[in-house]
């Protein structure tokens, strides 16, 4: 996005393979990729802000010295040095749920992000690369599953399972792998019309080795900008749950828990209702960050165009 | 193409019939109605109330007979009981279905509207502060938390009202109980002001992924050769945008819009509970939390339903658009 | 370089001014705070006032738009299916009682509807009922005996028997909310007119006061008689199918589309959305309405309700409360509002099904002992209401006659971790404050504690049941119940430490025997002592209510020796108006501040 970028990555991506082998040093398409990514000023920032977060969310509870489960004496406190997101009405301390509840929203995104991509990149391909009648059986399933109310499978799954983080990942992800599943499709009925296809064929190449070591590959930038897309669907998804009640459950919290149950805060006891709402944010704005930079990684086109 | 419709319908019959059989069975084994009744009154129902309660349910029959006996009435036009009392569901749904389309209407178009000028205007700014500023706009309403938005948007909407001394925008409901001068203006003026928060609500999400969208898509056109031409020839810059890239360009959205349908209609969930409309979304809460398994039902055929018929448009429009694509 | 830095820097500054306009926003409301009027409901509270406090002079005219948290689809309030709060509340607008619940719980003769209601012998128990003369229907025919026959022989469960077991539809006969003193009438019977009717018992019935009103108003017999087809007064000759008839065309339709009795008319009802009411005209009562129009508009999710209150939208609110919403309510400008003491009071369970806790009595006493009920009050209700305390009987609430504390007095809920200690070491326990076991070697537990999803305040009751027994050396887990399973997990028996809550009634003795005695439907830990069952069952049938009281005293207190559940504190209750309004009251009954629709008014 910057100049520099606009010039080099310009360069970059307008040499077409063939001619890039003449060049003195030859890179592969990783390497590509990663070098764009890298130049993605907005992207960058939001990878560092997202890793902090992480490393914050799975760390911070080892060192913090209260614990998101036992409440203190303090009850309803605004922030302090002591509590510095403040204290619930039971007397939790804040700083130690918003901890815990980053990190269960993480596990709850990321679970959801590499489910529903495993099963849908597969699901994808194998319907895109047979076509035909195994296509369309799958294709229905998938469709199925589309028409699913999400609401009434998590409803069941909260009353059976007691709203356990995992248990609410598998029943997201179960949903959304269809989606995953038609991009992918779609990518890999256009691959599988490529020459690098036709020659494996040729060469005997098994199907499944076509379709994990050539097609699915291929198919890695759409995979990619999706699962990033899907980490942060998966936490918003996870925190309508919580609103409607039924997400994550006490006594174990989320983020989408705890901005839930302090929607009457807002004026009242805004530290509840803002902390874990800006927490929700920015993991979500990072990841359309780092998204959209990995999407202008794999396929630059839509960046070099100038009037 | 008519062809092409009829078969694409056809097909998806079976697809529902497994989605609502999946779903009954999910739904009658999330609770038990029966027992609910039977502890939530105070003082307890008698025996023969609890048994009454439950034979009208159906709750004495095997599940798979339930579900067949559902399918029957319901090609009868018979929706079965609900778990509220003296509820029609036939005429819930429809009453719901007023409500929630307006909403969802409303909302669609505004948010294309919107969506269509920032889209246009971020790409032929392209790189420009505003570019970004709608860019990281766009990115922070895909951030945000719905109910979150909500919250402080109805926050808002009151210190506007108070600001001007008014009660102009509504916060519960699609309209206002009465009128103390019931007129058509009124009505009109009544029923916008209740309408203007929930639509931003509904819409932003929508109009923050559209307008990305009508970016992305009016930079290829932009970049591609018949534009070029066009200029090159010496057509002003404002006539090609609109006739020729702006065309071109909203080809893709209008399928995206079509396929969102499904997504909005799941999104109303949320706005319908904090801004107490009672349609569809209220439903569905309503129904799944009481384990009203006949009132979800209905609510999932509807709603599939739309689905099935939007995603059909959304294939038809794309054909009736891009010459290139046909379907036989 | 610089492009999209600057980009971001933009962005965020953007985002920044978005948080702080939207910041100013939320606290621009409570900017004039202060200027709140006079608090009138405030003076609810005052020892004596709960009756007439925030009363004045009013002027005519207004709307008042008044809350209720459901839709309403069963009219009837009589039927099972319609024994719902906001029913009540509704009905009670428009159908006359005899006995009217009062704010401070008493019951009150209606004198507009009866002159008198008295017990005129004790053997048999006979009840004489005299109607106003001006008591009237609203299509001008006179409320007479008629109508109490009617009420009488649709309750009694057997003039109109509940539906046949082939009936699927509930609708082929009549299922009271419950017939407890209906079933012990003899006879009802109408002289001098129609305008004195006599009530004869087989048995006697404490709560006599109940029947005919207590939040459940007449329903108008000659509508009924109408529906079935049979002349008019002939409520004493109609069949089981007749009334059924009757009873049906209560359930299905709303009070628009018959004669009614109230100070109000009910003239429109929007499904899912409102009610709306104007002054009856045919009012026949002392106080005459002033208000041009009532209202009651359904916003199912109470945390929507301070901002509808706030933008004016609706006028008094009645949720139940908790810190923010209060703190909400008290930053709205000429808002007044009431913390009331509630009938429904919140309560550990035990369930002696299992087998651990069902065995030893001990155990069981020390657990509650180990409690204490001051730490659960501070974490939950007591941040916003600071008169909360601990409740010391399962029947009855403070202010009701013959309340009487007999749990504070065995060390129950008090915290005293020694006292709980020295109940274990007694029986022989082992392992006490580590891993506790039977005298006999079995392990204690782990026991779950289970409360309703989404109750952050039964969340915190379970917490520290948890800490506290941790103390004794009990494990407990904490296990939330899902939205719709309570039901389930209840008469599934599917907990060890439950918490919920129960709803005093207007009839305490059969309310205690519903729920405390063997193998009734409501006694869902199982709990069995031969000696409460008789004491319970006799405290039912008194002529005399101090003795009936002291009987229910005395099973409570053996009750609470066993040590099966341990009532927490009276739930408080929340009531708020606009304070250009006067006349509202919070009632904690059944009947809702709804019970006195005709003194609201605009204030003067």
């Amino acid at each position: 996005m910057t100049e520099t970028t606009e010039a080099t990555g310009a360069m970059d991506g307008e040499r077409p393979p063939e001619e890039r082998e003449f060049t003195v040093v030859e890179r592969t398409q990783a390497q590509l990729v990663l070098r764009r990514f890298l130049r993605h000023r907005a992207a960058m920032i939001s990878l560092v802000i997202f890793v902090l977060i992480v490393l914050w969310a799975f760390i911070g509870p080892h060192l913090w010295h209260y614990s998101y489960q036992k409440y203190t004496p303090d009850n309803s406190q605004p922030p302090s040095a002591k509590h510095p997101f403040g204290t619930n009405s039971a007397g939790y301390d804040s700083y130690a749920q918003v901890m815990r509840g980053t990190q269960t929203s993480l596990k709850v995104a990321i679970l959801i992000a590499l489910g529903s991509t495993f099963v849908g990149a597969v699901w994808g391909a194998v319907a895109g690369f047979y076509r035909g009648v195994v296509d369309a059986v799958m294709m229905r399933i998938s469709d199925l599953v589309l028409t699913l109310p999400l609401l009434a499978i998590a409803l069941v799954i909260s009353s059976r399972t007691g709203g356990s983080w995992y248990w609410i990942a598998l029943v997201i992800a179960g949903l959304t792998w269809a989606y995953v599943s038609r991009v992918v499709r779609s990518t890999v009925l256009s691959l599988r019309e490529k020459e690098f296809v036709e020659a494996a064929r040729a060469l005997g190449a098994s199907d499944a080795r076509i379709i994990f070591r050539h097609l699915l590959p291929n198919s890695l930038g759409p995979i990619f900008v999706n699962a990033t897309i899907l980490v942060a669907t998966g936490i918003l998804t996870e925190t309508a749950l919580s609103f409607l009640g039924f997400g994550v459950q006490p006594p174990d919290t989320s983020l989408g828990l705890l901005v839930s149950q302090a929607q009457t805060a807002v004026d009242t006891r805004p530290w509840l209702f803002y902390i874990p709402g800006a927490f929700i944010i920015a993991i979500a704005l990072t990841i359309n960050f780092i998204g959209d930079g990995l999407r202008d990684a794999f396929d630059p086109r839509q960046q070099r165009v100038r009037q | 193409m008519l062809a092409y419709a009829v078969r694409r319908v056809l097909v998806s019959i079976p697809v529902l019939i497994a989605s609502t059989f999946i779903v009954f069975l999910v739904v009658v084994n999330a609770g038990d109605p029966v027992a609910n009744f039977a502890t939530s009154r105070n003082p307890a129902p008698s025996k023969a109330a609890v048994a009454a309660f439950a034979r009208h349910l159906h709750a004495d029959q095997p599940v798979v007979q339930r579900y067949w006996n559902w399918i029957v009435g319901v090609l009868h036009g018979q929706w079965g009981p609900s778990v509220e009392p003296n509820l029609d569901i036939g005429h819930d749904l429809l009453t719901r279905f007023r409500v929630t389309v307006v909403l969802v209407v409303a909302s669609m178009l505004v948010a294309l509207v919107l969506a269509v000028v920032f889209g246009v205007y971020s790409a032929v700014r392209q790189y420009s502060a505003s570019d970004y500023a709608i860019t990281f706009a766009g990115f922070l309403f895909l951030a945000m938390p719905v109910f979150w938005f909500a919250v402080l948007l109805k926050q808002a909407g009151i210190w506007l009202n108070q600001q001007t001394g008014s009660t102009f925008l509504g916060t519960i409901g699609d309209r206002s109980p009465y009128l103390d001068v019931n007129t058509f203006g009124n009505q009109v003026s009544d029923r916008i002001g209740h309408l203007i928060l929930p639509v931003i609500t509904l819409a932003l999400v929508s109009f923050a992924s559209w307008t990305r969208y009508t970016r992305a898509s009016m930079l290829e056109v932009l970049g591609s050769d018949y534009v070029r031409l066009a200029r090159a020839k010496g057509i002003r810059r404002g006539k090609v945008l609109t006739h020729h890239a702006l065309r071109t360009a909203l080809i893709p959205l209008a399928t995206v819009t079509a396929l969102d349908v499904a997504q909005l209609l799941g999104g109303v969930v949320i706005t319908e509970t904090i801004f107490q409309w009672h349609g569809l979304g209220e439903m569905l809460v309503q129904s799944v939390s009481k384990v009203d398994v006949y009132r979800t039902m209905a609510w999932l055929l509807l709603s599939a339903a739309i689905v099935i018929v939007f995603n059909l448009i959304a294939d038809l429009l794309y054909a009736v658009l891009d010459p290139r694509i046909r379907y036989d | 370089m610089r492009a999209p830095t600057s980009a971001v820097t933009r962005g965020l500054t953007l985002a920044a001014g978005l948080t702080l306009v939207l910041a100013a926003c939320s606290s621009g409301g409570s900017g004039d705070n202060g200027k709140g009027g006079s608090h009138s409901l405030a003076s609810c509270s005052a020892p004596g006032k709960a009756d007439t406090c925030n009363s004045g002079d009013r002027k005519p005219g207004g709307t008042f738009t008044y809350t209720i948290e459901k839709n309403i689809q069963q009219w009837n309030v009589l039927d099972s299916n319609g024994n719902v709060f906001e029913t009540g509340e509704v009905m009670s607008a428009v159908l006359p009682q005899v006995f009217v619940p009062q704010p401070d719980l008493s019951m009150k003769l209606n004198t507009d509807l009866v002159t008198s209601a008295q017990q005129t012998s004790d053997s048999p128990q006979t009840i004489v009922y005299k109607i106003n003369p001006k008591a009237k229907w609203d299509d001008g025919t006179p409320i007479s005996a008629d109508d109490f026959i009617y009420y009488w022989r649709t309750m009694n469960g057997k003039d109109c028997p509940p539906p046949p077991s082939s009936d699927t539809s509930q609708t082929k006969g009549c299922l009271p909310f419950s017939t407890s003193g209906w079933d012990r009438i003899k006879s009802v019977t109408g002289s001098d007119g129609g305008k004195t009717v006599t009530m004869v018992m087989k048995k006697p019935y404490t709560d006599w006061k109940s029947l005919f009103g207590g939040g459940y108003g007449l329903y108008p017999a000659h509508v009924a008689e109408k529906v079935a087809g049979v002349p008019a007064g002939s409520a004493d000759k109609m069949t089981g199918a007749q009334l059924t008839k009757g009873w049906q065309y209560f359930n299905k339709t709303p009070p628009t589309k018959y004669a009614t009795a109230g100070a109000y008319k009910m003239t429109e009802w929007k499904d899912n959305d409102h009610a709306t009411f104007v002054p009856d005209p045919k009012w026949y009562g002392k106080t005459k309405p002033t208000l041009k129009r009532l209202l009651f508009k359904v916003i199912s999710d109470a945390t929507q309700e301070p901002t509808a209150l706030r933008n004016n939208e609706v006028q008094g609110i009645y949720p139940q409360p908790q810190v923010d919403l209060v703190s909400q309510i008290k930053s709205i400008p000429h808002v007044t509002y009431t913390i009331g003491s509630g009938l429904v009071w919140e309560h550990f369970d035990l369930n002696l099904h299992n087998p651990v806790i069902g065995k030893y009595k001990a155990l069981r006493q020390a657990m509650f002992t180990a409690i204490s009920v001051k730490d659960v009050i501070a974490k939950t209700v007591g941040q916003f209401d600071s008169k909360v305390k601990q409740l010391g009987s399962h029947n009855l609430v403070p202010g009701q006659p013959g309340y009487q504390d007999v749990v504070t007095p065995t060390g129950q809920g008090s915290g005293d971790l020694a006292k709980a200690k020295k109940y274990l070491t007694d029986a022989k326990f082992t392992g006490i404050g580590t891993a506790l076991k039977t005298p006999d070697g079995k392990a204690v537990g782990p026991f779950n504690c289970r409360y309703t999803t989404g109750n952050a305040i039964r969340q915190s009751e379970c917490q520290i049941l948890q800490s506290s027994l941790h103390n004794l050396g009990i494990k407990v887990t904490i296990k939330p119940i899902g939205a719709a399973d309570l039901g389930k997990v209840l008469t599934g028996h599917q907990y060890d430490i439950i918490v919920f809550a129960w709803v005093d009634g207007p009839t305490p003795t059969s309310n205690a025997q519903g729920i405390w005695s063997t193998g009734q439907s409501s006694n869902f830990g199982g709990y069995s002592n031969k000696q409460v069952d008789k004491l319970l069952a006799d405290s039912v049938g008194q002529t005399d209510t101090a003795k009936a009281m002291s009987m229910l005293n005395q099973a409570d207190k053996i009750m609470t020796d066993d040590a099966y559940v341990l009532p927490l504190y009276q739930k408080p209750t929340f009531f708020a108006v606009q304070d250009r309004f006067v006349g509202m009251r919070d009632n904690a009954t059944i009947v809702g501040p709804p019970y006195n629709v005709q003194d609201w008014g605009l204030a003067k």
